[in-house]
């Protein structure tokens, strides 16, 4: 038996910081995860994160990941891999296999910090090699380097779905299009933009009637599905795919806190069965705590401040902080959170249908339902503005909890204000100086520098390009529309990546000026015949 | 299972789905007919269900299929799925080799015993 202060379970974005924040009070603590690679989904997450800078926005999730670690590392807590938790016993007596040995250790208190699991959807053929959830496929691309399969489609249009989506394009997979039982598109408007302006289809309110083949995937169909649920006859869509993708949400992994005697509930808006916590994040259980999607499904930037406040109630809780230094560190904490559940899709709007944005700006229909913002309603938004000169395009048109555009420019061209959900403005006051730094630091990617006359009547878009083989100056392609439209050729006049950028390259082409605000997109392929 | 306690179910005559064929727990292959054909039988809960047909119990312990066997069992006795209590959560948490558990006297102890 080996005796710790403190347990945790879960060595993802909660359960680190929580390791981290109590080993810093002075609690000797060991985290365990069952993983070969610490960091949750982190590992697999390459895209930069939203929030503001505390949040560590506009940092890759794997980058994030490695800080944590090395935060841990230097706070002292073991970080043990490999590791499975089989059992919470007694007395706070956690089992733990690692290779072929079973290790019992012992705590006066707990963290568990176990995240959720894919949700599957059965549907015919869904055993059938091939359909997979959309977290394997990341896990496939992210962490093994491997491609799931060659054409896909998505079946789920929340975060994961777009996310994914976007990574498997960006891997070189073929998405033939994103389906979704509901009517509206349930993720980021900006992460379904940067599917939709690569020509990706989505499919609203269409659901899998059945995917074809007799020892792999061939085929998919999917239907349109009315109010109940039941397919519309003649709406079926046949694609030839090879992989199913499933991002149908997410449940907790709460099982072992149930099988440690925590009071449960069964929550539908937290994601299915959760533990009852109190506002110190501790379970019915006296000094067993939960922290991240395990007790109710959020995302990996509140799972990090969930964390942190939970190695201080639990370091409290042991005794190596006083009540006075919990609240304040609790206060700050709170605040921080508090942040980052605001804007349309805090959890407090989940299933509301909102129609206006803070500013009172009618949302874009057409985002919701194609993933794209028409062309006649973009400009309605105020970071979308017509001046001489180069200057930057915001197509940030819902509000979340984002703001690393207005610390990006040197110049103070872009303002959001205090409140990190405005829309950003732009201060036409300022000179924009074209150095791309708005447009690199947006982890939407919704960012645009537009010189509009160039002279010879043409105009010049700078796009963030963050794919493989970036064109290089003088090449000659297709300009894409929001919607991922061919509308003319482009030349490719100037790719600049820099540190600064993190990977992030900044393509300029050049088009006709009718074009300036609609061309939102680069595509190197040979496609005249279709302009 | 607290607020469901009517067992007249059996009553109700058992209608055959058109997807009742379907495979819902992958590593014991149950289908969807056999799920709601065992609530008829009369299991309620889903500890009855899974000590029935087996399903949950295989390799995935339930990860993929439990809330899928959930949402059938509820539908077929007419209740919010919310309201099934879910089977009990036992060790080992992750299928585990009998002969690792066999393993576990030799390991030498290293820690600080209590």
């Amino acid at each position: 038996m080996k005796r710790y202060d403190l347990i945790v379970i879960g060595a993802g974005p909660s359960g680190l910081s929580a390791g981290i924040e109590a080993a810093k009070s002075g609690a000797n603590v060991i985290i365990f995860d069952e993983n070969a690679r610490p960091g949750g989904q982190l590992f697999k997450q390459i895209h930069k994160f939203f929030g503001s800078k505390e949040h560590r926005a506009k940092v890759r999730g794997f980058n994030i990941g490695s800080q944590l670690l090395k935060e841990a590392d230097e706070a002292g807590a073991e970080v043990r891999l490999n590791s499975t938790v089989l059992g919470i016993y007694q007395d706070k007596e956690v089992v733990v296999r690692s290779g072929e040995a079973i290790t019992h250790y012992k705590a006066d208190a707990i963290i568990v910090a176990t995240g959720a699991s894919e949700n599957m959807v059965p549907f015919e053929g869904w055993t059938l090699p091939g359909v997979i959830g959309a977290g394997a496929a990341q896990t496939m691309l992210n962490l093994h380097g491997l491609l799931p399969g060659k054409r896909v489609l998505m079946l789920g249009s929340g975060n994961v779905g777009l996310v994914v989506s976007f990574q498997l394009k960006q891997c070189g997979c073929e998405v033939v299009a994103l389906a979704d039982a509901a009517p509206r598109i349930g993720g980021y408007g900006v992460h379904a933009a940067k599917v939709a302006r690569y020509g990706i289809p989505f499919y609203l309110p269409y659901t899998i009637k059945k995917v074809e083949g007799t020892d792999h995937v061939t085929g998919v169909v999917i239907a349109k599905i009315d109010q109940n649920f039941k397919f519309i006859e003649g709406s079926e869509k046949h694609f030839d795919v090879d992989t199913i993708c499933v991002a149908v949400g997410l449940s907790p992994m709460s099982q072992l806190m149930k099988m440690a005697g925590c009071e449960m509930d069964d929550n539908p808006k937290k994601g299915g069965q959760v533990p009852v916590i109190d506002e110190h994040g501790q379970t019915s259980v006296p000094g067993i705590f939960a922290a991240g999607d395990v007790s109710g499904i959020e995302e990996a930037s509140s799972a990090m401040i969930e964390g942190r406040q939970a190695g201080i109630y639990a370091a409290n809780y042991l005794g190596y902080i006083d009540d006075e230094k919990m609240n304040e560190k609790e206060a700050s904490l709170d605040a921080a959170l508090d942040g980052l559940r605001q804007g349309m899709f805090a959890p407090s709007n989940r299933g509301k249908k909102i129609e206006k944005t803070e500013e009172g700006i009618d949302i874009s229909e057409n985002l919701l339902a194609k993933g794209y913002v028409a062309d006649d309603e973009i400009e309605r938004f105020p970071g979308v503005i017509r001046k001489i000169g180069i200057h930057p395009v915001m197509e940030c048109t819902q509000n979340i909890p984002c703001n690393p555009c207005q610390d990006a420019c040197p110049k103070g061209c872009i303002k959001i204000g205090s409140k990190i959900t405005s829309l950003p403005v732009v201060d036409q006051t300022k000179d924009c100086i074209g150095c791309g730094m708005c447009v690199a630091s947006c982890p939407g990617q919704a960012i645009f520098l537009l010189n509009e006359n160039v002279g010879d009547g043409m105009a010049e878009v700078t796009i963030p390009y963050e794919f493989m083989s970036v064109p290089e100056k003088g090449d000659k392609g297709v300009a894409l529309s929001r919607s991922g439209h061919p509308l003319c050729i482009a030349e490719v006049v100037s790719v600049k990546s820099s540190p600064a950028y993190d990977k992030t390259s900044l393509l300029t082409m050049r088009i006709p000026k009718e074009f300036a605000m609609k061309a939102r997109f680069y595509k190197s392929e040979v496609l005249a015949k279709t302009v | 299972m607290n607020k469901v306690v009517d067992r007249s179910l059996g009553d109700r005559e058992f209608v055959k789905g058109a997807d009742d064929d379907m495979i819902i727990c992958r590593c014991e292959e149950i289908t969807k007919g056999e799920i709601r054909r065992a609530v008829h039988d009369g299991m309620y809960t889903m500890a009855e269900i899974r000590r029935y047909l087996r399903c949950t119990m295989g390799l995935c312990q339930g990860q993929t299929c439990a809330k899928l066997v959930k949402g059938i069992v509820a539908r077929e006795l007419g209740v919010p799925a919310a309201e099934l209590e879910p089977a009990s959560s036992r060790s080992p948490m992750r299928p585990t080799e009998m002969y690792i558990f066999a393993n576990e006297e030799s390991e030498e102890e290293t820690g600080v015993c209590l």
